[in-house]
């Protein structure tokens, strides 16, 4: 009765009832890393700012078990991370694509260093 | 009543520096006058005066549940305990913005007053800071006034504030960090007004040097804060985000940091005074924007306050204007300020120009990762989301640049050369022994991770190299700065525990009803959900768990809530943490499913202690470095 | 060679400067999102009635709009939307994770702009579409996505938004 109680107290108060298990188990280590690391590159779609690793709510939910089911049939993180972009936009993958102006982007802080040095190599007065 | 009086006052106070102001752009030709100068200084003071009576006449409308102010009403709450009535103050963008423009006073005040009348730039500083603490008060009277009443008759009670507010180390997470972010506001005035004197043989560190230490520490223990809340309230085991609030914090600590160590040189052997100069400014300009990026909404973040373009627009010029003006004064006397030596290669300053180097390359790259998202949508509309794995990828190669030229710089001399065989025999013996340790780690942890790798080496590059000086130093009975010594070792710790942190720390989600247990792991042997209650708090419903972990032998017990509070709704999880020296047992409640069983989300996470310990040493190390001068 | 440094430490703060109020100034209306036009996507999922969903139905121009019973601001859009369904455009509704019957009885109470809405309570249409919540909606164009507007869709972004996109499309720019 007490579990009864319980379960309908918390189905009530927490209307979360209707999704679907949270649970992710993996047989091998390696995909359980793969997991836990491709959620924490992929951003929320819905929040200001995060990965959906942390976060909770509903669409966040459908991308991690959208992952999880992705790894379980074998898909490679180029894969997974292509499939999200597909459906919700490039700027849902926080790291961003190795390619057009995204070179300033990668490369900017090292040609910045570069500069910097060249300069204080050559005026040594500063 | 109380409210129109403290408004007055705010008013009264920016008319005083007004008068400031005018008086002296008046008497300027007329020359130096005794009376004028202590005519004005004490106009300044009263003003600051002004500001803080009136601040803390808002504290008591806070306090007394002043509900026709709008912002107390919109923010604060009768029910409320009377210490988070007033941190509600700063919850919000005009009262935070108050909270700023009190602190300004505060080290301004406090500062002018330290200054002996004959002191050369003392009118300078004060004008500068009277027009910089001028510009916020009009921006705050004028735009974001927290004086503003609801009327005709205010309203009965005040909105719920967010429960996640209501916590102790968030609550003053805003005035520490204020209080640093603020404090630089006097090594840039006082240089600028050093510049434009133009008396360039004037000993200007020492007057700045322990005011600047004590705002970094502020800073630092700010930013800690906010990172040890984030971890033990949101629930997701993480410390740092890389969100932009929390990047533009970072940027001014960067430039504090190199700051300090440019001071140290150009104190010592007058050498580095342009890179000093330079950095002195630009740290408030940091701050500035800073500002600027959090109350413009410009960018999207946990933490923005409220958009408003124009309040954005303002804080964006007149922010550019004080800084334009600082550099400008900057770059027309940088000749000058070069120093008539060369800086040898190998020396100590060159290595300290290096790190100056290297810190501005990391500013750079955050400012980069800041920006260029709003730049590329604002061209042609593409977004792209930048996070972790961008400043990762990026400051582990920087990390590792400078933990070497710290190394290396332990061997350097002032002024000379180093020789290479010195250099060899001196920095082998960290090399080998750090690599030994990190092969052990691979070893022994069998995970591995090039960037969390790099990390763990330029730990261990600076842990060992320091250890070693100092085990040299002790031996040989040579000086050893000891509040370099603990700083040092304190960032080295850092670097090495945030990167252990990320290869071990590992999450599992267990499902199982009231009063099953579980094996876990090898470590975990045992999980068991003891008991589940409901119970019933003032303002909201608490869900709370009792479980039982063994935990690498170890018996713990843990309760995690989830609470739902009644005015908005609003769900939270109280995290369960046992927090021992290796690593942190950390427990969420997750939800019930449909079949009465219960979700948790167990988080080992490790080296958490290691980190809010790094920042413990570096603040230790500075004030060690401040005590140690006044002692001597 | 000092003449460079000196300028450009005034030069680079100024541009900065320029930038960031350039951006700010810029009004940007963040609740459309551009992109690409895209095939719709494949889906196995039926009507609200049961019945099967004819594909020609996406063909010419039509909004889709995400909703459910349980979303409130669908509730203040949904007036503006019956005023679309009569003069301007076909709709076609996406009844996301909701409960059949609670979604029927929802139109039935406060009328149906719909000619159907695809009944997709796992959401799994909605994730394939990009979806994070509703109300959301999309502009449809002979089986492509033209456009995509997250929240509630109202007057004036149906102005400023959707009916350039929808002038472009009809006159044979896509």
């Amino acid at each position: 009765m007490k579990l009864l109680t319980i379960a309908l107290f918390g189905c009530i108060f927490f209307a979360n009832c209707l999704t679907a298990d949270a649970i992710y188990e993996f047989d091998n280590s390696i995909e359980e890393k793969r997991f836990y690391s491709l959620i924490s590159e992929i951003r929320c779609p819905k929040c200001t700012s995060g990965s959906i690793a942390s976060s909770d709510v509903p669409v966040s939910r459908d991308l991690k078990q959208k992952v999880y089911e992705l790894i379980l049939a074998g898909s490679t993180d180029k894969e997974i991370k292509a499939y999200v972009t597909d459906r919700f936009g490039a700027s849902s993958d926080y790291k961003p694509a190795f390619e057009g102006a995204n070179y300033l982007l990668w490369l900017g802080p090292f040609i910045f260093l570069g500069i910097l040095m060249l300069v204080f190599l050559s005026n040594r007065r500063l | 009543m109380i409210g129109e009086i403290a408004h007055f006052l705010a008013l009264a106070s920016a008319l005083g520096l007004i008068l400031v102001l005018i008086f002296n752009a008046f008497f300027y030709s007329a020359g130096r006058h005794a009376n004028q100068d202590i005519l004005s200084y004490k106009l300044f003071h009263q003003s600051c005066l002004l500001i803080f009576i009136s601040f803390g006449l808002y504290i008591y409308l806070a306090i007394t549940d002043d509900f026709s102010i709008s912002y107390i009403a919109n923010h604060s709450n009768s029910q409320l305990p009377i210490f988070y009535k007033i941190t509600s103050i700063w919850s919000a963008h005009e009262g935070s913005m108050f909270l700023w423009i009190v602190f300004l006073t505060l080290w301004s005040t406090l500062f002018i007053n330290s200054l002996s009348f004959q002191h050369q730039l003392k009118k300078g500083t004060m004008l500068m800071l009277t027009i910089i603490i001028l510009g916020f008060l009009l921006f705050l009277l004028i735009t974001s006034n927290p004086f503003e009443r609801i009327l005709p008759f205010g309203v009965l009670e005040g909105a719920d504030i967010n429960p996640v507010l209501q916590d102790p180390a968030l609550a003053i997470h805003p005035p520490l960090l204020y209080l640093g972010y603020v404090g630089f506001v006097i090594s840039f005035s006082f240089i600028t007004a050093y510049l434009f004197h133009g008396d360039i043989h004037y000993p200007w560190e020492k007057d700045i040097k322990n005011w600047s230490l004590i705002a970094w520490i502020f800073l630092t223990v700010g930013i800690t804060l906010g990172s040890w809340w984030a971890y033990y309230e949101l629930g997701w085991g993480g410390y740092w985000f890389w969100d932009p609030v929390e990047n533009v914090a970072l940027m001014p600590w960067l430039a504090a940091t190199a700051f300090m160590h440019s001071l140290f040189a150009s104190s010592k052997s007058n050498i580095l005074k342009t890179w000093t100069l330079f950095l002195g400014i630009l740290i408030f300009a940091l701050s500035l924007f800073g500002a600027f990026i959090v109350r413009s909404g410009i960018i999207d973040s946990v933490h923005s306050f409220a958009n408003d373009p124009q309040r954005g627009l303002y804080l964006l010029g007149f922010s550019g204007f004080i800084t334009l003006i600082s550099l400008g004064i900057f770059a027309y006397r940088l000749p000058n300020m070069q120093s008539s030596k060369l800086i040898v290669t190998g020396s100590k300053e060159s290595f300290l120009s290096m790190n100056n180097i290297l810190m501005l390359t990391a500013i750079f790259s955050i400012f980069l990762g800041v920006t260029y998202p709003l730049i590329l949508e604002f061209i042609n509309g593409d977004k792209v989301s930048i996070g972790p794995p961008y400043y990762n990828t990026i400051f582990a190669p920087l990390i590792l640049l400078t933990s070497i030229f710290i190394m290396i710089s332990l061997e350097a001399l002032w002024q000379r050369g180093m020789q290479a065989r010195t250099l060899l025999v001196a920095v082998t013996p960290t090399f080998v022994i750090s690599s030994l340790i990190l092969y052990f780690i691979w070893y022994f942890v069998q995970i591995f991770s090039f960037l969390a790798y790099i990390g763990i080496y330029s730990g261990l590059l600076i842990i060992i190299s320091y250890l070693l000086k100092g085990a040299i130093s002790l031996k040989n009975k040579t000086y050893i700065n000891k509040g370099s010594f603990i700083a040092h070792l304190g960032l080295g710790l850092l670097f090495f525990a945030v990167s252990m942190n990320s290869i071990l720390s590992y999450q599992k989600n267990i499902n199982l009803f009231l009063g099953e247990q579980q094996f876990i792991n090898n470590s975990i042997s045992e999980f068991k959900f003891l008991d589940l209650q409901n119970i019933k708090a003032s303002n909201h419903d608490v869900v709370s768990a009792e479980i039982f972990i063994v935990h690498d032998g170890q018996p713990i017990f843990l309760n995690p809530e989830k609470r739902k509070y009644f005015a908005r709704g609003q769900i939270t999880s109280e995290t369960a943490i046992h927090a021992s020296i290796l690593k942190d047992t950390y427990l969420t409640i997750g939800d019930q499913l449909d079949d009465g069983s219960w979700t948790f989300s167990l988080q080992i996470n490790y080296f958490i202690k290691w980190i809010w310990l790094s920042s413990a040493l570096m603040v230790i190390g500075i004030l060690m470095t401040i005590f140690k001068k006044k002692i001597s | 060679m000092n003449a460079i440094y000196r300028s450009l430490i005034i030069l680079l703060p100024l541009i900065v400067l320029i930038t960031y109020g350039t951006i700010l100034i810029t009004d940007q209306d963040d609740a459309l999102v551009y992109f690409e036009p895209k095939e719709f996507p494949q889906f196995d999922l039926q009507d609200l009635e049961d019945r099967e969903i004819d594909l020609a139905a996406f063909n010419g121009i039509s909004l889709l709009n995400v909703w459910a019973s349980w979303c409130i601001t669908c509730l203040v859009e949904h007036p503006f939307l019956t005023q679309l369904s009569k003069n301007e455009i076909t709709l076609i509704g996406l009844n996301y994770k909701d409960s059949q019957v609670k979604a029927k009885q929802w139109l039935g109470k406060r009328g149906d702009p719909y000619i159907f809405s695809i009944y997709d309570p796992r959401g799994d249409l909605a994730f394939d579409l990009g979806v994070t919540g509703a109300p959301e909606t999309f502009l449809i164009f002979n089986q492509q996505i033209i456009g995509h507007i997250q929240g509630e869709l109202n007057q004036e972004k149906w102005q400023s938004t959707l009916v350039p996109l929808i002038n472009a499309a009809t006159m044979g720019n896509q």
